[in-house]
Formats: structure tokens, C-alpha cells, sequence
């Protein structure tokens, strides 16, 4: 008798299992189907949760956080005074550089079109880098395209609906662009170290002078997944492992992606 | 099983939902607790084995749905928890009413400290590689923490939820 309710509960569970395994499997247009059908079915709970966990949640970081905010509000209005300045200063400089980039015709990001668009989730899952924005095919956003804000590269679209799309930021482990530094002579590939974490460039040659503050921006190079000249990182600290030929950088993002509220989705796509 | 399968998916629905809603965005240093996974092990561990499966089942496949982690891993690592948790449970060893108050959080804690290197694990056979990289001792004991600490108001809710009553404890 034992063994028989044994057997049947084995069977549930290698059932059960080899479905998950099989579906481990089915990507593509399956899987968009699932996660939209999966959405759906989600989506009055989820309704009935934020309308009753937002308020509370709105209450509390409010009531606690007042004097913070206060001095985030001052120090932002300092920011923007100072970045402002910084764009009209900016504004001569690329002027020339896209006069210049022109005559090269080389593409430049002050150039290329860009979509604002709001950030509307950030990765549910300790495992991956990504955030979801409000803006999707309708509005000319496609897989591949580069995403900036704050000053920096934040990622590119990996995947998109109608009314929004995924980013995968630099900061996810899958992720990989490709640097330039020292007027372009030199070139490294940065990696993400995951979701908490910065960046990082492996076995970076000696021949490579370079110093913590160093900026690194996108190469640009052909067939690469992003235009030339987008901040990506600045060089936080060089490590050289003893009898090592090469050295490690731990790298700082240019744009904070801790604190991502909206996002600009430059309409660039990668060459084929 | 069959009658306490709806307010148990009801239930489910509503964790999955209260994880994507507040849990992702409320990270305890930076890590996300996954009470889609403590769910299904609280189910287990009231020995409530086919509704344990059922519940990581849905859990798993929901949360994986709004997630670009290979679809199903959630799923395999709250099956296995759910199926390890529910051995315990048939024995009584993690029931509210049978064992000393604090044996549900510890097996809630151990199962919470080392479903993130379950899921790791598991990422391996779905060919992906690269999920070590993302600091997993963090997760461990953040999820381990979080576990022992919610285990005795999800085992009640579990017991609820089953149609097994409130515990005497």
C-alpha cells in the first residue's frame, strides 16, 4: 500500500519535473505567449497588492524619509544647475563634433534620435540585470537598440511588446561592450558582475596605459552593439596579480543604474 | 487535496503577485526574497505534498514568466524545496502543532540558504553559466534570514489555506 502511494507521488513528481525541464527548453514565441497569457492572470492581484501596499509603503518611506528627501530635492536643484551650465557649454563643442563626424561619416549619439521612456520594473529576480520601460515597438523601440541615462550607457534592449520593452543593463553577467580609452588607441571588452555589483575588464594588456579616473566610452567598432562615444565606465581601481602578463580593472559605471527613473532609448540599430 | 486546490492557487496567485509588486523592489541589501519559494516549502512542510507541488508548480512558472532567467528554473528549484520540505513533513517534523517552535523556521532557514545555489545549479543544465557570477553568498543568507523569519506565519497561512485548520501553537 505504501509503495503504491509512494510510486503514485513519484510519478507526480517526475511528471511534474520533466514538464518544468521541457519548458526549460521552449523559448521564442512560446515563451512570449506564456508571459503574456501569465500577465494577464496576474495582473488583478497584483492590482489588489499595489493598491493596498502603495499607500502604506508611500505613508511610511514619507514619514521616515522626510529629511532625506528635503536634502535629495536641494542637492538635485545644485545638479541641475550645474549640468545645465555644463550643456551650454556642451552645446559649441558638439556643434563642431557633429560637423566633423559629418565630414567622417562616422555616426554620432548627439546626432541620433532618442525616445524618453519610463521605468516601470526592475528585474524581479536576484539572477539578472534588467529593467522593463513603458515604451515598446509602437513607439520605434527595437531589440538591440542602446539605452542612456544619467549620463552614461545603462544597456540595450534585448526584448519588446507593443507598449514596452526589457533592457539588459551593463551591469547584467551576460553582458559585454566593447571600450575604447586613451583617444581611442586602445580597446577592452567590459563585462557586468551582476545585479549589486559594478563592472569589470579582464587580462587588460600593459601595454594599455591606464589609471583609476580614467573614462572608457563605447569603440563603436563595426558590427558592434553600440555607437561610438557613449560614457560607459569610469577605471575605480587596476589590480595586478603578481607574475601576471595582464591586469583586472574594477570599473564604475558613468550612469547610476542603481537609481534608474527614466530612460532614453537612442533609436540606433546594430549593423547587421 | 482536490477541494483545498483553489484556495491554494487563490493564495499562490496572490504571493506571486505580492513578490513581483513589493518583494523585487523592497531588496533586504540589495537581494530579493523569494517567498514564491518559501511558499511551496511551508506547504511541505504541513506534509501537504501534492498541494506543495502544485503550488511551486504555479509559483514557479508565474514568477518565471516576468523574469529573463531560462524559463522553469524557479519552478525546478520550488518543486524541489516543496518535495524535500513535504519528507519532513509527513513525519511531523516540521508541522506547527508536532515539533519544538523553532524546528519550521531552522528546516524554513536552511531551505532559504541554499535555494539560490539550487537555482545556480540548476542553470547549469539550462546551459547558462553565468549565474555564479551574480554574488550567491549574499542571496544565501539573506533568503536564509528572511525564511526563518516568515516560516511560522506562511506555515500558518499554509495550514489555513489546506483546510487543516488553525494550529494549536
Amino acid at each position: 500500500m505504501v509503495s503504491e502511494r509512494s510510486r503514485r507521488r513519484a510519478w507526480t513528481t517526475s511528471v511534474l519535473a520533466l514538464t518544468v525541464v521541457i519548458l526549460l527548453y521552449l523559448t521564442g514565441g512560446v515563451l512570449s505567449g506564456l508571459r503574456s497569457a501569465a500577465n494577464l492572470v496576474v495582473a488583478p492581484f497584483s492590482f489588489v497588492i499595489n493598491a493596498v501596499a502603495r499607500p502604506i509603503g508611500h505613508t511610511l518611506a514619507g514619514a521616515i524619509n522626510y529629511s532625506d528627501v528635503v536634502a535629495q530635492n536641494q542637492k538635485l536643484r545644485y545638479q541641475l544647475g550645474r549640468a545645465e551650465l555644463r550643456a551650454n557649454e556642451a552645446w559649441a563643442f558638439e556643434r563642431q563634433m557633429m560637423q566633423l563626424t559629418t565630414n567622417l561619416h562616422v555616426p554620432f549619439v548627439g546626432a541620433l534620435a532618442t525616445v524618453t521612456a519610463q521605468v516601470s520594473a526592475i528585474s524581479p529576480t536576484n539572477f539578472a540585470a534588467t529593467i522593463d520601460i513603458s515604451k515598446g515597438r509602437d513607439d520605434g523601440v527595437m531589440a538591440g537598440m542602446p539605452v542612456v541615462a544619467n549620463g552614461g550607457l545603462v544597456g540595450h534592449v534585448i526584448d519588446t511588446t507593443p507598449h514596452g520593452a526589457t533592457v539588459q543593463l551593463i551591469s547584467d553577467t551576460h553582458s559585454q561592450v566593447g571600450v575604447t580609452f586613451a583617444k581611442g588607441t586602445s580597446d577592452l571588452i567590459v563585462g557586468g558582475n551582476g545585479v549589486n555589483h559594478g563592472l569589470s575588464a579582464r587580462s587588460v594588456p600593459f601595454s594599455a596605459a591606464i589609471t583609476p579616473g580614467t573614462r572608457l566610452s563605447t569603440d563603436g567598432l563595426s558590427g558592434g552593439l553600440y555607437p561610438p562615444g557613449l560614457p560607459v565606465a569610469f577605471v575605480k581601481t587596476v589590480t595586478l596579480t603578481p607574475g601576471a602578463a595582464t591586469y583586472d580593472l574594477t570599473l564604475q559605471p558613468a550612469a547610476d543604474i542603481r537609481h534608474l527613473a527614466y530612460v532614453d532609448v537612442v533609436l540606433w540599430e546594430p549593423a547587421a | 487535496m482536490t477541494r483545498s486546490v483553489v484556495p491554494v492557487t487563490i493564495v499562490t496567485l496572490f504571493l506571486v503577485a505580492l513578490q513581483l509588486s513589493v518583494f523585487s523592489s523592497l531588496r533586504f541589501a540589495g537581494v530579493v526574497v523569494m517567498i514564491v519559494w518559501l511558499w511551496p516549502l511551508c506547504l511541505g512542510l504541513v506534509g501537504r505534498t501534492g498541494l506543495g507541488l502544485w503550488s511551486a508548480l504555479v509559483a514557479g512558472v508565474f514568477f518565471d514568466t516576468h523574469s529573463v532567467t531560462p524559463f522553469g528554473l524557479s519552478a525546478l528549484v520550488a518543486l524541489t524545496l516543496a518535495y524535500g520540505a513535504s519528507r519532513l513533513g509527513k513525519e511531523g517534523v516540521g508541522d506547527l502543532d508536532s515539533a519544538a517552535w523553532w524546528v519550521t523556521p531552522v528546516l524554513a532557514g536552511v531551505g532559504g540558504l541554499f535555494a539560490p545555489a539550487l537555482f545556480v545549479a540548476a542553470g547549469a543544465f539550462a546551459l547558462d553559466f553565468s549565474l555564479w557570477r551574480n554574488s550567491v553568498a549574499p542571496m544565501m543568507m539573506v533568503n536564509a534570514l528572511a525564511f526563518m523569519v516568515l516560516a511560522r506565519p506562511v506555515t500558518r497561512l499554509a495550514r489555513w489555506s489546506s483546510g487543516m485548520g488553525r494550529s494549536r501553537r
